[in-house]
């Protein structure tokens, strides 16, 4: 049962374009400066709007260390020029993070507590890899064979839902092949220009006959995941990479990616204040586990959950954002849940445009609103991912 | 020593393609800058030639680069843009394509922009040295002569020089002190005839074994059965090398002979056979075209049948009673029982001696300058275990120069060229003697050349027949080891077990030594006389404790095994190992704790205890844990888990130089490029520490721990690494137990222990391996099979 007092709007949503990583073109772009970059964006898209206002800056990163390490939120909002009344936090629920940074906003407004908080994500796999710097088990893990799981890589954890949904490898190859020819046909349409906020990438090369340091900038639109030359055949191809036995590639896994987000929400009393224009209406959220081992079901009880609570019915929704973590558990998902698969990723998925981590769940915001705005689309959509050690996130809006 | 030291500050290879790349290769190997020329690309990066050359050496195998990071440093270069280069370099190897009118007009380039100190050296295989000489400037002539590699150029021994008759023996000199020390590799001075020593004789054993394969009726597949490893020879035999070598290739050096050894008696033999020109035509290359004489087809493997001209299944097997007479220890015996044999194959098998023994006694005179540089030169470059006229001379001179005689005067040889009258002579025992090696042209005996070089080489390459005694003077010796001295005060210990295994004679027997170098000597150094250093502990020698499970006995010989490494650690006096070939398991342990490490470039280093079942309970572990405790700055774990995975998956350095960036070596270990040099450079070593005063290191050192948290950490990796298949429940268990020792046990993190603590966990854990039927059964498959066993 919901107890808010008022509603949160989105009222800018934005993103930089996404990099491959550890070798793509934002390898060398600081976390927190994607992140300065973003909010510095969002807020031009809403200039009516007092910084000062803001009540807090809530930032997802998965590997909240090294670049991206410290308070990366506080750091950002300050080095986005935002008055030093504007908190920030940083927080960490893996690939949700920047979908429960939109929703700790939102509940802040709800609640009645705040009129404008930003939230967003930002990560860079280039620069900490997945499971950050330093790994450093519990060693109680290995103490019972039920506990494993909570070691397992990803790829093991996709493995197993192939395994146990039946998802095979010609499916799940078929499946990344649409990713992709999805998202070529959407950059190529110019579909992303509304969430993406072209992002200046400085390179310093020290020039070792002059002994200068050579500056030179370039301005990059669009993802770099996306590929058109893609095949069946090639797909086909590779090698296993998690399982000697098994089915899941690196051509059916999601890519590894730098990116970020920023998503700006507020009340109606702030809409009216500042003269805002909503794009979308946050409704709800739902968070649930399930065995560690195949966390890739997750969204399977997290969306359920989450029409519940919104009240509506599956029928209602327009437009599935379904974080493509692999080929198998999205495959399983739409399969248990009986999703349409027209209505899943119409802009293509992780598979083909990358899922910087803590930053997907903000960015697949943008690309809900901004994707369902393109195309005139009015009413609800959803964001839903699994998340690492066995949990699925789902959060619903009103596109307006 | 010369009076102005010849220094190579820079040299540059003239050519980027196979060979060229390769020798560019082995110059950085050894730490010489090297830059590689081209031609220009006609388009893009003008360099791309030389630059695509330096490129193709990381996909060679076996690697001409001694360690991951060689490649970057030869620099890519061409012939437009960059011949000013040339100034700075004090060497420069031509090694462009065998034309010779590509080569002249290539020097008329380079000439102008050569320092006037350069030597230049071409690096053919056959062109005449005095045609080339000859497109070089008058001024240059004093500096060029040839250097032939051979393929592949970092791991056959052998360059040969040519000089041409103008060289200064100066430049000669310097370059064969270079030659030797510096890139390691075993020089010999060989006359300006087409195909100079080694290819010459090598091409021709191979057209005359093809030629009796024929007459003999022998199967392809059979001859490489025959005169492979049964002979002393590679593994390749004949067939697949010329496989190897591409056929193309092959043909154009016997074209080479044809062309320019009009005299020679066996002149009729120097044309490619039919069916190589009919596969040429086809485009069957061999290796590089992956079918030629050997076909693969999916699984199987096809030969040519010269005959039909088709390939039949390959496989065949040479006949038992042949085989027999090839195992036979006495080379008299072999060679008579060969040529008393009626059976085809071992007919085939005396002719191919006989005409290879025919043809070297004819053409010394004219090709070497001693029967030396013949047999050293087949060593060498065509990696013969021994030298034809040292099987001659073994298997009796005179009886078979008698034999080779009577098959001349019945026809049945090559050719009917009687032999020369020097080794006719009734009284000749052989070529090779104490004195000297016989030189045909002078008939004379020659010595070994006096260049200082060699005096770095205390233990050279032998021969038969100079009745070389042991090395030094015997202080000690045990059916397990052989301590020595040579009067420098440095006590040598050479293991005397089958390939260098370490038995507990050897442990009782190193122990002792190190007693005694302690007692009387300044140092002590560990040395083989023959590669490998040691392939580890002798498995053979636990068996029967193993079958009656006497865990006592055998938990004594691992007690004795730690305290064996502890004393090199730990000893009064400088321990110094010097290595070549495999250092592997307990070898590899040894070498860890002596003070200081003299690695031959060739020396393949590991911790391969695992791949049996086992972890390393010679110290290996405790070493490993107390590296990354030094180089730790701040995170333990990080430092230790690249040790932990080279443990757990028994990786082998394929170099020294690798050895010491992955870290078996330390950044204060020696790497020598010339295996002949590793007691002269073991012995510096020893004495030098011992000169500077030597302590060995404080005991009671405190060594912290990655501890509970580090080995759940890397159980993390194993468990993902099982589910995903890649390893089976049993390599698991090996991999969670040899977590546990070197992250010091179930202490937290970050916890100070001592190395007996850490040898203690070692000697746990092998223990209850080898106590698991899994690993006796690794165990038993490895010895019976020589491979790996996956259970």
């Amino acid at each position: 049962m919901t107890q808010q007092i008022q509603d949160a709007y989105i009222v800018a949503a934005t993103r930089t374009p996404v990099g491959k990583a550890p070798r793509g073109m934002l390898r060398q772009v600081r976390p927190d400066d994607m992140l300065v970059h973003v909010l510095k964006s969002a807020l031009a898209q809403v200039p009516s709007l007092e910084p000062k206002s803001i009540e807090d800056v809530v930032v997802g990163c998965a590997f909240p260390e090294a670049e991206q390490g410290l308070n990366m939120a506080r750091i950002g909002a300050l080095l986005a020029g935002l008055p030093d009344t504007v908190p920030g936090v940083t927080i960490n629920r893996y690939c949700s993070s920047g979908l429960n940074a939109v929703q700790i906003a939102a509940d802040r407004i709800r609640l009645g507590e705040a009129d404008v908080v930003i939230a967003g994500g930002a990560e860079s796999m280039s620069m900490v890899p997945m499971m950050g710097n330093k790994v450093a088990l519990n060693p109680e893990i290995f103490a019972k064979d039920e506990n494993f799981a909570i070691a397992y890589g990803m790829g093991i954890t996709a493995e197993k839902v192939a395994r146990q949904w039946k998802v095979s490898r010609e499916d799940q190859d078929a499946f990344s092949l649409e990713s992709h020819r999805r998202a070529v046909a959407a950059t190529a349409s110019g579909a992303f220009r509304a969430e993406i906020s072209p992002l200046e990438v400085t390179t310093r090369t020290p020039d070792l006959t002059t002994h200068e340091v050579r500056v030179s900038t370039k301005t990059v639109l669009d993802d770099e995941g996306p590929r058109a030359d893609t095949s069946l055949e090639a797909l086909t191809k590779l090698k296993t990479a998690f399982d000697a036995k098994g089915s899941v590639t690196a051509g059916n896994s999601s890519q590894t990616s730098d990116g970020a987000a920023a998503v700006v929400l507020v009340s109606e009393a702030a809409l009216k204040r500042y003269n805002l224009t909503p794009l979308a209406r946050y409704v709800t959220f739902a968070v649930k586990g399930v065995p560690p081992a195949v966390m890739g079901i997750g969204p399977k009880v997290a969306v359920p959950a989450a029409l519940e609570r919104a009240g509506i019915g599956l029928g209602a929704i327009k437009w599935i954002e379904l974080n493509e973590a692999f080929a198998a558990q999205a495959l399983a998902v739409i399969r248990d849940l009986d999703l349409d698969p027209q209505l899943v990723n119409p802009h293509g998925g992780a598979i083909a445009l990358g899922h910087p981590l803590g930053a997907t769940g903000a960015i697949r915001t943008a690309t809900l609103v901004h994707g369902m705005r393109g195309r005139g689309e009015k009413g609800y959509g959803i964001v839903t991912m699994c998340i690492g050690t066995g949990m699925g996130a789902a959060g619903v809006f009103e596109v307006l | 020593m010369s009076d102005t030291k010849f220094r190579v500050r820079k040299v540059a290879v003239l050519g980027a393609r196979v060979m060229g790349a390769q020798i560019a290769a082995h110059l950085v190997n050894a730490r010489v800058p090297t830059i590689l020329f081209d031609l220009p690309a006609k388009e893009g990066d003008r360099s791309g030639i030389a630059r695509k050359g330096i490129e193709g050496l990381k996909k060679l195998t076996p690697s001409p680069l001694a360690s991951r990071e060689t490649a970057g440093f030869i620099q890519a270069a061409n012939y437009e843009e960059h011949l000013g280069l040339l100034a700075e370099c004090d060497l420069v190897i031509e090694a462009i394509a065998e034309r010779l009118d590509w080569k002249m007009e290539l020097y008329r380039k380079v000439a102008p922009h050569l320092s006037a100190r350069a030597i230049f050296a071409t690096n053919t295989s056959g062109l005449s040295i005095a045609a080339l000489a000859e497109a070089c400037p008058k001024e240059l002539r004093s500096r060029f002569c040839g250097v032939h590699f051979f393929n592949p150029p970092r791991y056959m021994h052998l360059a040969e020089i040519i000089p041409c008759e103008a060289v200064s023996p100066a430049v000669l000199d310097d370059l064969e002190r270079f030659l030797v020390t510096t890139l390691g590799k075993g020089v010999i001075r060989a006359k300006d005839t087409p195909n100079f020593v080694a290819n010459r004789i090598g091409v021709f054993s191979m057209l005359a074994t093809i030629a009796n394969a024929e007459k003999y009726g022998i199967r392809f597949d059979v001859v490489d059965e025959l005169t492979g490893p049964r002979l002393g020879r590679a593994k390749s035999a004949t067939f697949r090398t010329a496989d190897v070598v591409g056929l193309d290739t092959f043909a154009h050096v016997v074209k080479t002979m044809r062309d320019g050894l009009a005299h020679d008696p066996w002149h009729a033999l120097f044309q490619s056979p039919p069916w190589l020109a009919k596969l040429i035509e086809a485009g069957a290359l061999g290796a590089k075209t992956r079918s030629g004489i050997y076909l693969k087809k999916g699984r199987d493997l096809q030969v040519l049948d010269p005959a039909s001209g088709g390939y039949v299944a390959a496989g065949a097997k040479a006949d038992e009673g042949v085989s027999e007479i090839l195992a036979l220890k006495d080379p008299a015996q072999k060679l008579r029982r060969l040529r008393e044999s009626d059976h085809a194959q071992a007919q085939f098998l005396w002719a191919c001696f006989r005409d290879t023994f025919h043809y070297i006694a004819y053409h010394l005179k004219d090709i070497a300058h001693s029967a030396r540089d013949v047999d050293l030169a087949m060593r060498w470059g065509f990696g013969w275990k021994q030298g034809p006229f040292e099987l001659w001379q073994a298997a009796g001179w005179a009886q078979v120069a008698g034999w080779i005689e009577e098959d001349i005067g019945a026809g049945r040889a090559l050719a009917q060229v009687p032999l020369p009258a020097w080794a006719r002579e009734p009284a000749r025992t052989g070529v090779h003697f104490p004195q000297g090696s016989y030189d045909a042209a002078g008939e004379t005996l020659v010595s070994r050349s006096t260049l200082d070089v060699y005096r770095r080489q205390v233990w050279p390459a032998s021969l038969i027949g100079e009745g070389r005694a042991q090395l030094g003077e015997t202080v000690y010796e045990n059916p397990g080891v052989r301590a020595f001295t040579t009067g420098d005060e440095v006590l040598v210990v050479s293991f005397k077990t089958k390939a260098h295994s370490i038995s507990p004679e050897v442990l009782e027997g190193l122990n002792h030594a190190i007693g005694l170098a302690e007692e009387r000597f300044r140092a002590l150094v560990i040395w083989q006389s023959e590669a490998p250093f040691s392939v580890g502990a002798n498995l053979e020698s636990l068996r029967p404790a193993l079958a009656t499970g006497d865990w006592k006995t055998i938990d004594g010989v691992i007690a004795l095994f730690q305290s064996t490494s502890q004393r090199l650690r730990y000893s009064e006096i400088p321990t110094v190992a010097a290595t070549e070939g495999y250092v592997f398991g307990g070898g590899c342990e040894f070498a860890m704790h002596c003070d200081r490490v003299v690695a031959a470039l060739e020396s393949y280093v590991g911790l391969v205890e695992a791949g049996v079942g086992l972890l390393p309970a010679g110290g290996g572990c405790k070493e490993f844990a107390l590296r990354a405790a030094l180089e730790s700055k701040g995170d333990l774990f990080a430092s230790l888990k690249d040790y932990y995975m080279m443990i757990a998956t028994a990786r082998v350095a394929g170099s020294g130089l690798e050895a010491r960036e992955l870290g078996f070596l330390r950044a204060s270990d020696v790497v020598a490029f010339n295996a002949y040099e590793l007691l002269y450079l073991a012995r510096q070593q020893a004495l030098a520490l011992a000169e500077s005063g030597y302590r060995p290191p404080l005991p009671g050192r405190r060594i912290p721990v990655a501890g509970r948290t580090g080995a759940a950490s890397i159980k993390g990796q194993l468990v993902n690494m099982l589910e995903g298949h890649f390893i089976s429940e049993y390599d698991f268990e090996i991999g969670a137990r040899i977590a546990e020792v070197v992250t010091g046990g179930d202490v937290e993190a970050g916890t100070e222990v001592d190395e007996q603590w850490l040898l203690e966990l070692e000697r746990r854990h092998f223990l209850a391996l080898l106590k698991n039927a899994k690993t006796q059964e690794r165990i038993a498959h490895t010895l019976a099979t020589g491979k790996p066993l996956r259970n």
